[in-house]
């Protein structure tokens, strides 16, 4: 058994166990469920045991890491200097980075080991993980089922067990929604907390690193690693990242917990809202003063995000046209050059969402549909700003229903973008928001529920999260999709 | 929550296309035209948010930036690596003038 973040960290560090061996312990979980699962993309067994001798070297001669040894898988669409990039697509094959993104450069400081790349939707453009070109990943919990997505390679990896904790990228709910679906923390932290450097960028004023862990305490370790000013990403606030950990054991004695009251309307899913009564009394038991909170335009939130994330992809990904990297598709002249890479080269999702963000910034519609979604954003940034006025904390389901069956919803794209209902507002916002497995639904299907805090407030967010972490009290068994294959 | 207006047609869908360097097969544009035409109806309940709801545009803050300082980069064998063609040191695209046609 690997263990969580801080155990082997703390096991590594006191030499009880070598970071070569845990290394290689967790490689052989994921040669053995990966065949089954599909979380990872590319396994590098050769440089993550190099890696972990490095480690080992560097505490015997003392130095102290706070993540002296942890295997850490790395959603594809992140750079790890020499290890693939392709983003899920056809359009990067054969693409190795020459860095490390910042992220990834600091977590490697902190003594992390970098066991292998795992799958998400094509470009970080879905919430099933089943947009891949590659492969589909299935869930721990129950392998005809979803993930969730985009970061689903690396949500069912940390679940199965095969790392303690993974990095993901979140837009509007890509690390959240998986988290949930496979009964694990997700952690999104508010925009500007975490460099984007090294990230392949997908929506740029929504998109966010963060952990994928088993438990609270772990997503903030790895969170205080990531965390902070960075001069490769000028939108990473310079603003101090205090002491996460130190906030997890602060309790929430009167801390004001809002219940999201647009969540609650009629339609919720029954076993999402008798778990919410269950989390509203967890709330209770903790000390928390629980109350109802109105954010009027989340009911917005994915007409505004589909437009605003689609019209930033659209700009993104114009740098896909075959001329600097990746496959080339044809020759024959430049326009067909550019058109046949990117014909050949994107899925259909990426391809549709394409369409819709250069329909949303073309002559004729810009105003009606970009210039408006960008002034609803801030309203409903407004709307949210209004009710941190009455709440200490927001809170919402993670997902509208369970994991669904793979191939359930891919021919209806509109259902597809609303399975992030409940996470796309706190992206539109730039919040930080975590999903907190709160249980499991009558057929044995993890259930999360998302706290959001104020921006910048990752610290009472943390000290809310234990708190109902520790109340609620979820399960620590092995996803039973899986049991058979790592017993 | 979608109903039957068509902001999205056919002519529209092929323009899109054409801007965002993407082809789309005649035999594919119906259902690429319903299925966008579906996502932007739902999308039009923005144009449901009252005119007076919204106040006056957002004076934004200039994006920070770092100092101008010169600092070694990946180098140029880096860049290359990744290139799809090369000849003797620079990237190859095809002709785009004096193809003798």
């Amino acid at each position: 058994m690997t263990g969580s973040v801080r155990l082997v960290a703390d096991e590594v560090s006191r030499r009880v166990r070598s970071a070569v061996e845990v290394a290689r312990d967790a490689l052989d979980r994921v040669e053995r469920a990966n065949p089954v699962l599909g979380s990872f993309l590319e396994v590098s067994r050769e440089e993550a045991l190099r890696e972990a001798g490095n480690v080992d070297e560097r505490v015997s001669a003392g130095e102290r890491l706070p993540l002296a040894g942890v295997p850490l898988a790395i959603k594809d669409n992140l750079w790890v200097a020499g290890r693939k990039a392709t983003c899920g697509s056809r359009i990067l094959e054969g693409f190795r980075p020459s860095a490390d993104a910042t992220v990834v450069a600091r977590l490697r400081l902190a003594g992390a080991v970098f066991v292998g790349k795992t799958n998400l939707d094509e470009f970080a453009m879905g919430s099933s993980t089943e947009n891949s070109a590659y492969q589909v990943t299935r869930n721990p919990w129950d392998l005809h089922r979803i993930p969730g997505g985009s970061s689903g390679g690396s949500a069912a990896a940390v679940a199965a067990r095969l790392v303690p904790g993974a990095l993901g990228s979140d837009t509007g709910g890509s690390i959240r929604q998986p988290g949930a679906c496979c009964g694990i923390v997700g952690f999104k932290p508010s925009y500007g907390r975490v460099s984007r450097y090294g990230l392949v960028a997908f929506g740029s004023s929504l998109d966010q690193v963060g952990p994928l862990t088993r438990d609270v305490s772990d997503a903030a370790r790895l969170y205080s690693v990531m965390a902070g000013a960075d001069p490769l990403d000028s939108t990473a606030a310079d603003a101090p990242v205090g002491d996460p950990e130190g906030a997890l054991d602060r309790g929430i004695e009167g801390t004001r917990v809002g219940f999201l009251e647009e969540a609650e309307a009629e339609g919720l899913d029954s076993r999402v809202a008798e778990n919410l009564d269950a989390c509203r009394q967890a709330f209770e038991r903790a000390g928390a003063r629980v109350t109802t909170v109105s954010v009027p335009r989340v009911t917005a939130a994915i007409a505004i995000y589909y437009v605003i994330a689609s019209a930033e992809a659209s700009s993104n990904l114009a740098r896909y046209d075959g001329v600097r990297y990746g496959p080339r598709r044809s020759e024959a002249d430049l326009a067909s050059l550019y058109v046949e890479t990117r014909t050949q080269g994107f899925g259909p999702e990426v391809k549709r969402r394409l369409l819709l963000g250069t329909f949303a910034l073309s002559s004729g519609y810009y105003e009606a549909y970009y210039g408006r979604a960008q002034r609803a954003r801030a309203l409903l940034s407004g709307d949210f700003d209004r009710a941190f006025g009455s709440a200490d904390l927001i809170v919402c389901p993670s997902i509208p229903s369970p994991a669904f069956k793979l191939g359930e919803k891919l021919d209806d794209p509109l259902q597809m973008y609303l399975s992030d209902i409940f996470t796309v507002p706190a992206s539109l916002a730039g919040l930080p928001a975590i999903s907190v497995p709160s249980g499991l639904s009558p057929e044995g299907l993890p259930l999360g529920l998302q706290i959001i805090a104020p921006r910048l407030a990752e610290e009472r967010l943390f000290a809310g999260a234990r708190a109902f972490e520790r109340e609620i009290g979820f399960t620590d068994e092995v996803p039973h999709g899986i049991r058979s294959i790592l017993s | 929550m979608v109903d039957d207006r068509r902001t999205v047609t056919s002519e529209i869908v092929r323009k899109v296309a054409e801007l965002s360097r993407l082809r789309v097969p005649d035999g594919e544009l119906p259902l690429w035209t319903d299925q966008l035409a579906r996502i932007v109806s739902y999308i039009d309940q923005i144009a449901q948010i009252p005119e007076g709801a919204f106040g006056p545009p957002a004076t934004l803050s200039a994006t920070p930036v770092r100092p101008d300082e010169p600092r070694a980069g990946g180098g140029r064998d880096a860049l290359d690596r990744n290139a799809a063609r090369q000849f003797e040191g620079f990237g190859v695209v095809p002709r785009v003038v004096g193809t003798g046609e």
